[in-house]
This record gives structure tokens, C-alpha cells and sequence, in this order.
């Protein structure tokens, strides 16, 4: 192992029309980490992930790869690569194994049997002798994920993989994601516009928007950020405000709810057992889910979907 | 390289180029066997100087627009494979170089025809034989430079083609300047020597001056061919 850091961008700058659609981005992403690449739509996440595979080059930065420069060792770098950017690349009028087939031919050192070994891993084994055009878009992604493992890469680059995926499907990219650096000990990168999906793979988030890198760091610091709040229904809330603060519980009223901050699952027990002892209904517990959604937000300025 | 054609080729599986590439050289042999079975005694008696000569003439007067044609039409398939899910982003991404990718796609493309080109030849000589031309006095040397002669000529042509198809996605463009070309090299075919610079006009020329037919075609198709190389190289792709 040279070294610890897989990707890593200095400066890294596209401009397109004049306009800076990605601005000075310092990525750094280490071995073992799910790496959540999250923006809004035209952040130029797919920019960023073009000039890391050599699709594109940049205006100006540099872009390293296991340490080394893409500038110059390109090819050899990329073999440890494998990629999915955007929607699938396929061949329609072939099948699955003539599609793995093309591109394990220009992999050098691949066998055959790594062919069936993918297909069985994103569960296309059944309809490998299908032409490709007969697919669902699922199914379309999981060759392309596939494809991607097929030359057994250190390093996996996937962008948006669950677009336009149903849920089943959602579910079972996500597992598959989840599982791929204990089981085959790879580094992903993952770009979403969805922080709830990356939320769910990610071990480190980066989060940029028109371009710019504005938080990096582990996805526990991210949700740090997030004011994590319990939302409580019951009947007399004015009641129940006083009797908090009476007991040293900290509380408020927003918007006629009560909300006390997240903590641990004692105090949040002793806080119910309390309420309830004292003759309130409590009809409801919850955590306020959407806070960490928020935050993203409130960083990328509140603008485009998340 | 012989893995990148192996995998061009593969790509190919179930698709129309191949009938293609059989059917533009059996119709120029049909049509042909047609032109001399409607006047075979007519023909036979104007030819009797030079049969296997003319018959050459014949063929080569249909095989080269055919060709030109098979140019524009195959590589235009052979980009397309990639341009329609755009796997260019696929391939590229791949630890292959570009300047090697492109060689593999312009190979696929020249190997077809190529092998176009040879059918068309079997099937001269098949024709000829069928017509009671006897085959020692086949000139071997006189029917290689109709063949694959206009081949080398036509280089050029097939550059600019596969450079056209590849770098734009849309190909009506490279489709209706192939087609463009193509009209052109027919309308100077008979024209003026003064034209012969034309690279439009080397094909149909290179039964006269086969060395500088040949050459030129080479030379200049190996220019365009470096340009789309360089170009393919540097071009942002996805």
C-alpha cells in the first residue's frame, strides 16, 4: 500500500462558456471510505467525476490517483479504475456476456469467468443471455455496475448509480454499495443530489454546489450539523413545557409543538415515563427527520432539488 | 490491437453492416452479369480485344461509387454503436489509449471494406470465367490495381469519414457529406486532367496512373487520418 489517499484534486477548475462549473476543488478521498459526492443538480458533480477518469481535462489543478498524476499515467491508472458515469453505456443489441465481453477485452489480465463472477454479484445471471435493449433501466444499471467491477478495480467511481431506479431497486444498489469495501476492500465514490440515499452508503461527504466544495469531512460531522430534534404530541403542551423545565429537562415550543433535542435513548425514556406519570397523553415521539436535509440545504443555499 | 479489434468486431454480432459488406460487392457483380447476359454477343464482339480488361472497366465504374458509398454508410455504423448510449464515456474511460481506440475504429471500418473489396474481386474473376474469359490471360497485376487500387486511392475519403463520424454525434452531418463527396467524385470522373489534384477524382483515375492515384490516396489519407486521431485524442468526451 503506497499510499492512503485513493483521489485527491488540487485546484481542480473546468471552465465551460466562461463560466467556472468546477472552481478550485481540493478532493481528498481515502482507501476503504464510501465516499458521498453530493450537490444539487448542475453542481458540476459530473464534471468533477469526467476529469477524474480523463474524460476531460481540466482548465487548470491537477487531479492524483493512488498518488500519482492522471496527466501522465492515465492509462495505467485507470485499470485500477472502474466506473458507471451517469446513465448506462450498453451495447442494445447484445447480451450481457457479449457486453462484459467487449470491454474485458481491452482489460488486461481479466478472465472469462469474471464475466459470470459480476453477473452473479448484481444478480443478472438469469437474463445474461438477453439482448441488453429487452432491459428495464434497473437491470441496464446493474450491467453497468457490473461492467464497472469487471477489471476487479481498487477504486470505483459511480454516478448517480440509483437514477431513475424504483425503489426495490434503490435498495439493492444501496446493499450492494454498502457491502462492496468489506467484501472486495475497494474505495467508492458515489455522487447523488440525494443526501437521504448517500446518507445511507456513505462513510465521508463532500458537498458541492456551483462548483465549489463546501464541506468535507465524515458523514457523523455532517450530522452534527444537523440540530436533531424529538418531536413530542400530547394534549396540555403548556403543561408539559413547565414540567420539563421544572425537572431539568431542556425544551421548547415552536409552532405549538414541543420539542426537546435529541439525546440519548435513557434521557428520552426518562422524559416519557415522566410526562406519562404525570397524567398527559403522549400520542407521539419522533425524531424530526428531515434536520440533516435541512442543512443541506441551508449549505447549498437552499437551491435545486434535493 | 488485436484485442481492440476483437472487441470492435464482437460489437458487431447481429448487425446489418455485415450484409451490407456482402450485398454492395454482389450487387456490382449482379448488375453487371446483367449488362452482359442482355447483350452478351453485342458486348463480346466490342470487347473482343480486351475482355477481361473491359470487364474490369465495367465492374470498377460501379464498385467505386459503391465503395464510397460503403465508406460513408459503415463508418457511420461503426461510430453510431458507440454514440447511441454514448459509451464513448465507457470506452474512454477503459485503460486503453485513445490514439489506439481510434486506430481500432478506423481499422474495423477499413478491414469491412476491405474485405468488400476482395469479394468484389472474387466475383469479377467469377464472372469472367462465366463469360468464357480465360483465366491465363487474366492480368493479375491490372485487376489487384482496380481492386484494391481504388482502395488505397479512396483512403482519403474513408478518413474523413470515420474522423466525421466519430467526433459528431449527429450523423446526418458525416452521412450527407459522404453523400456530397460522392456526387462530386462522379461529376469529375471524366473530367479534365487539370482536376486530377482532386482527392474526389483518385479512385476512378488510378486505372490510368496507378502510382500516383495510390500514393496521393496513401499520403493524404494517412493526413486525415493523423488529424483525427489528434483530435479524438483531445477532444473532452461524455
Amino acid at each position: 500500500m503506497m499510499t492512503d489517499i485513493v483521489i485527491e484534486t488540487k485546484g481542480l477548475t473546468k471552465t465551460i462558456g466562461g463560466r467556472n462549473v468546477v472552481d478550485k476543488l481540493d478532493l481528498k478521498i481515502k482507501r476503504g471510505e464510501i465516499y458521498g459526492f453530493l450537490g444539487p443538480n448542475g453542481a458540476g458533480k459530473t464534471t468533477t467525476i469526467r476529469m477524474l477518469l480523463g474524460l476531460t481535462k481540466p482548465s487548470s489543478g491537477e487531479v492524483r490517483l493512488f498518488g500519482k498524476s492522471i496527466g501522465k499515467e492515465r492509462v495505467a491508472l485507470l485499470r485500477k479504475v472502474g466506473s458507471l458515469v451517469e446513465y448506462p453505456s450498453y451495447y442494445g443489441h447484445l447480451n450481457a456476456i457479449e457486453n462484459l465481453e467487449t470491454i474485458r477485452l481491452l482489460l488486461p489480465g481479466v478472465k472469462k469467468s469474471r464475466i459470470d463472477e459480476v453477473l452473479s454479484i448484481v444478480r443478472l445471471t438469469k437474463d445474461a443471455k438477453r439482448m441488453v435493449k429487452g432491459y428495464s433501466l434497473g437491470m441496464k444499471q446493474r450491467l453497468g455496475i457490473a461492467a464497472a467491477l469487471l477489471g476487479e478495480p481498487e477504486l470505483l467511481i459511480l454516478d448517480e448509480p440509483t437514477n431513475g431506479l424504483d425503489p426495490s431497486g434503490i435498495i439493492e444498489i444501496r446493499e450492494l454499495i454498502r457491502s462492496m469495501p468489506a467484501r472486495y476492500g475497494l474505495t467508492v465514490l458515489l455522487s447523488s443530489h440525494l443526501l437521504s440515499e448517500v446518507g445511507q452508503m456513505a462513510t465521508e461527504v463532500g458537498i458541492v454546489t456551483k462548483g465549489k466544495l463546501i464541506f468535507q469531512d465524515q458523514l457523523e460531522v455532517l450530522k452534527g450539523r444537523s440540530k436533531q430534534q424529538i418531536h413530542i404530541g400530547l394534549d396540555d403542551r403548556q403543561r408539559a413545557l413547565s414540567l420539563l423545565h421544572a425537572n431539568g429537562f431542556k425544551a421548547e415550543l415552536s409552532g405549538g409543538s414541543l420539542y426537546v433535542p435529541q439525546g440519548d435513548d435513557k434521557r428520552i425514556a426518562a422524559i416519557v415515563r415522566m410526562l406519562v406519570q404525570q397524567g398527559l397523553e403522549v400520542s407521539r415521539v419522533e425524531e424530526q427527520g428531515d434536520s440533516l436535509e435541512s442543512v443541506f440545504l441551508h449549505m447549498t443555499g437552499g437551491e435545486g432539488e434535493l | 490491437m488485436g484485442n481492440i479489434l476483437a472487441s470492435e468486431f464482437l460489437k458487431l454480432r447481429r448487425k446489418m453492416v455485415w450484409f451490407l459488406v456482402v450485398i454492395g460487392p454482389t450487387g456490382v457483380i449482379a448488375l453487371q452479369a446483367l449488362n452482359y447476359g442482355l447483350r452478351f454477343d453485342f458486348l463480346m464482339k466490342q470487347y473482343a480485344s480486351d475482355p477481361w480488361g473491359y470487364l474490369m472497366i465495367n465492374v470498377s465504374n460501379l464498385l467505386v461509387p459503391a465503395l464510397l458509398m460503403g465508406m460513408t454508410i459503415i463508418s457511420s455504423m461503426i461510430a453510431s454503436l458507440e454514440h447511441q448510449t454514448n459509451a464513448w464515456k465507457q470506452t474512454v474511460a477503459l485503460p486503453v489509449g485513445r490514439t489506439r481506440l481510434y486506430l481500432g475504429k478506423f481499422g474495423v471500418t477499413a478491414l469491412l471494406l476491405l474485405g468488400s473489396t476482395t469479394l468484389a474481386m472474387v466475383g469479377t474473376i467469377l464472372l469472367g470465367l462465366l463469360l468464357g474469359h480465360e483465366l491465363e490471360a487474366l492480368p493479375w497485376k491490372s485487376l489487384l490495381i482496380a481492386m484494391y487500387g481504388s482502395f488505397l486511392s479512396a483512403l482519403p475519403y474513408l478518413a474523413v469519414q470515420v474522423w466525421l463520424s466519430v467526433a459528431i454525434s449527429n450523423q446526418a452531418v458525416p452521412l450527407t457529406i459522404g453523400i456530397a463527396g460522392l456526387v462530386v467524385s462522379i461529376f469529375v470522373l471524366n473530367g479534365p486532367s487539370s482536376l486530377d489534384w482532386l482527392p474526389w477524382k483518385w479512385p476512378f483515375l488510378v486505372r490510368a496512373e496507378p502510382m500516383y492515384s495510390m500514393v496521393a490516396g496513401l499520403l493524404t489519407g494517412a493526413v486525415f487520418y493523423l488529424l483525427g486521431t489528434i483530435h479524438f485524442v483531445r477532444k473532452d468526451v461524455g
